[in-house]
């Protein structure tokens, strides 16, 4: 059993540089992460635009936990548990949809998409007046959004979103804000399982530069980047010290400024993004950054011929666990609201073929993952660790306008000490 | 407008054949059987209640390709580096129910079908299944017979492979 003692020493390992290979695939660390991280964290539930209308309703997760994400007639978002407070049945067996009422298909009970139960059949003639409608409501969890995100907790203690989000809310700007109108999803998620711990995916997410010219060599040899390997390294490592979050900034030399967007939804930009933002963004090739603990973005330009001039996409990437060594996959391609069909068309062709289980990056990456997934259940591997040693001498970056703790260059682990410190912090229970 | 018995075998040989060339990796064979203008496509499908408007998204795709876009796929097969692909599937489609509809143009015909796909890698004991709707746009030319637009909807909501690395 992995006690405290353990994860302390884990947690101080990767303050120096070390963190155990055992941790992508472990039963106990699976089963702390669920009491301990998914049910004290802000979890992405959904993007507002994914439920613009009254009615509107998509089911996620939290930890286990299956949550129904309604849009009510007046407008409001809740968030509750998918489960009948009756016996328990599932209220809306569907990923997505518009309904004002959800109706048990067990017994009947009847709820408002705000979660006020309403109906109650043989009220009168069973309960005999002994039940109160208003005492047995689908069970409400907590929500609050930033920028159109919405994030639930399953701990009413939580610190606001806003102060989990920290300083990070800079970057974050850098997906969601593109023009007066911010961003919408272009349509319902790619949804897939893979045999893969989550954390694999949420550290690649938050700044892994180094795997770029490897993992995704093919990318290079035909053309794909506008950064070759040997300038690959160039950029920027901003995390947020003790809240795990980070982002990796990749920079190419003549990069122009703000390249891929239309010109007018950069005009748009430079009036929405403070100076400071823009003196950051507008370098910016590769943006690739995860919301701790998995939610991550990755904004870049690609063409759909290698050498042609690329188009920018966004991707945003939810990594729910449902095992050890297994997660569901959700990834949504964001276009800007204000944009014009044409780029938010173009946008999205670049992001499939990129992004997505058939996405030629995506692809690649997923391979990897599962063969790291495997390998961290080797016996062999039970007491090793892994090096977390790049960047440990870096001096924070000082001609830098964004917030966080900033050091170059881009290839850096810096970003992931603070990740997995942060994760620490949650399996010990002193969040 | 009835279409002759020879033109619907013909339409079946050419898919079989095309499928061929996708299970056999003769990979430039299969783009020689696709038209210049090809449009390949793959909608999402997310579950939704039986009276819902779509389940397969009007906007979302997994594949959204052309030609030029297939062929980069294919070149990236090429390299030495597509990992997903290293060792490589080995898949069989196995391809029933053949309707063959006239098409909107006279030399185009509408090819509903059913796409079975058996995908097995390396070692791994455990193949995936992918079961989908095919709905196929055949034209006739001078050359032969030519893809002019691949539409495949798989039957999986949440898709059960940790990528979709093969050709539908």
């Amino acid at each position: 059993m992995i006690d405290d003692s353990t994860l302390q020493q884990i947690r101080e390992g990767i303050k120096h540089g070390k963190f155990p290979v055992r941790a992508f695939n472990d039963e106990e660390i699976y089963q702390l992460e669920q009491e301990r991280l998914f049910s004290k964290a802000w979890c992405f539930l959904a993007h507002e635009s994914e439920i613009p209308s009254p009615g509107d309703y998509v089911t996620r997760y939290i930890s286990n936990n299956n949550i129904i994400v309604a849009r009510d007639e007046h407008g409001v978002v809740h968030a509750n548990l998918n489960m009948c407070r009756h016996r328990g049945n599932m209220m809306c067996k569907s990923e997505m949809g518009n309904a004002s009422h959800f109706r048990c298909s067990y017994h009947g009970w009847t709820y408002k998409n705000s979660g006020e139960l309403i109906g109650v059949p043989y009220m009168k003639e069973g309960y005999e007046g002994r039940l109160k409608r208003k005492d047995w409501g689908l069970v409400t969890v907590r929500i609050e959004s930033y920028a159109g995100l919405i994030f639930g907790t399953l701990d009413p203690d939580a610190m606001s979103l806003d102060d989990y989000l920290g300083d990070f809310r800079f970057y974050l700007d850098l997906y969601l804000r593109h023009g007066e109108q911010g961003v919408e999803v272009y349509g319902a998620p790619d949804h897939w399982v893979a045999d893969t711990n989550w954390k694999i995916c949420a550290e690649n997410f938050a700044g892994d530069g180094y795997h770029t010219p490897v993992a995704h060599q093919w990318g290079f040899t035909l053309g794909y980047y506008p950064s070759s390997g040997s300038t690959h390294s160039q950029g920027w490592a901003a995390s947020i010290p003790g809240r795990g979050h980070g982002v990796g900034l990749g920079h190419s030399p003549n990069f122009p400024p703000f390249g891929g967007f239309p010109d007018e939804l950069v005009a748009d930009m430079r009036r929405t993004f403070t100076p400071a933002q823009v003196e950051v963004f507008e370098k910016v090739r590769t943006a690739v950054g995860t919301v701790f603990p998995n939610l991550s973005f990755l904004m870049q330009p690609l063409s759909l011929i290698p050498g042609e001039p690329g188009v920018r996409f966004v991707t945003m990437r939810l990594y729910h666990p449902v095992g050890p060594g297994r997660m569901e996959m959700y990834s949504w391609c964001l276009v800007p609201k204000g944009a014009s069909q044409e780029y938010r068309d173009a946008s999205y062709k670049a992001y499939t073929l990129a992004f997505g289980q058939a996405g030629t990056f995506e692809q690649d990456d997923f391979e990897n993952w599962t063969k790291v997934t495997k390998s961290a259940k080797y016996t062999m591997a039970k007491d090793l660790e892994f090096p977390y040693i790049m960047g440990m001498e870096s001096e924070p970056a000082t001609d830098f306008a964004g917030p966080g703790h900033v050091v170059t260059p881009y290839v850096n682990d810096t970003n992931f000490r603070n990740m997995w410190e942060r994760w620490g912090d949650y399996l010990l229970g002193e969040v | 407008m009835a279409i002759d018995r020879e033109t619907k075998l013909d339409i079946a040989e050419f898919l079989y054949r095309e499928s061929l060339a996708l299970d056999e990796r003769r990979f430039r064979d299969w783009l020689g059987y696709l038209a210049d203008d090809i449009e390949y496509v793959m909608p999402v499908r997310v579950a939704r209640e039986g009276q819902a408007e779509w389940e397969l998204s009007p906007t979302s795709r997994i594949f959204d390709d052309n030609r030029d876009t297939l062929e980069v796929r294919i070149r990236r097969l090429e390299t030495d580096f597509s990992w997903s692909e290293q060792p490589p599937s080995r898949t069989r489609h196995y391809i029933t129910n053949v309707i063959v509809d006239p098409g909107e143009e006279d030399d185009e015909y509408l090819v509903s079908t059913n796409c079975f796909i058996y995908r097995s890698r390396g070692v791994e004991p455990d193949p995936s299944f992918y079961s989908l709707a095919r709905k196929d746009t055949v034209r006739r030319t001078p050359d032969g017979w030519r893809l002019a637009r691949r539409w495949a909807a798989l039957d999986q909501s949440l898709v059960n492979a940790h990528n979709l690395s093969i050709f539908i």
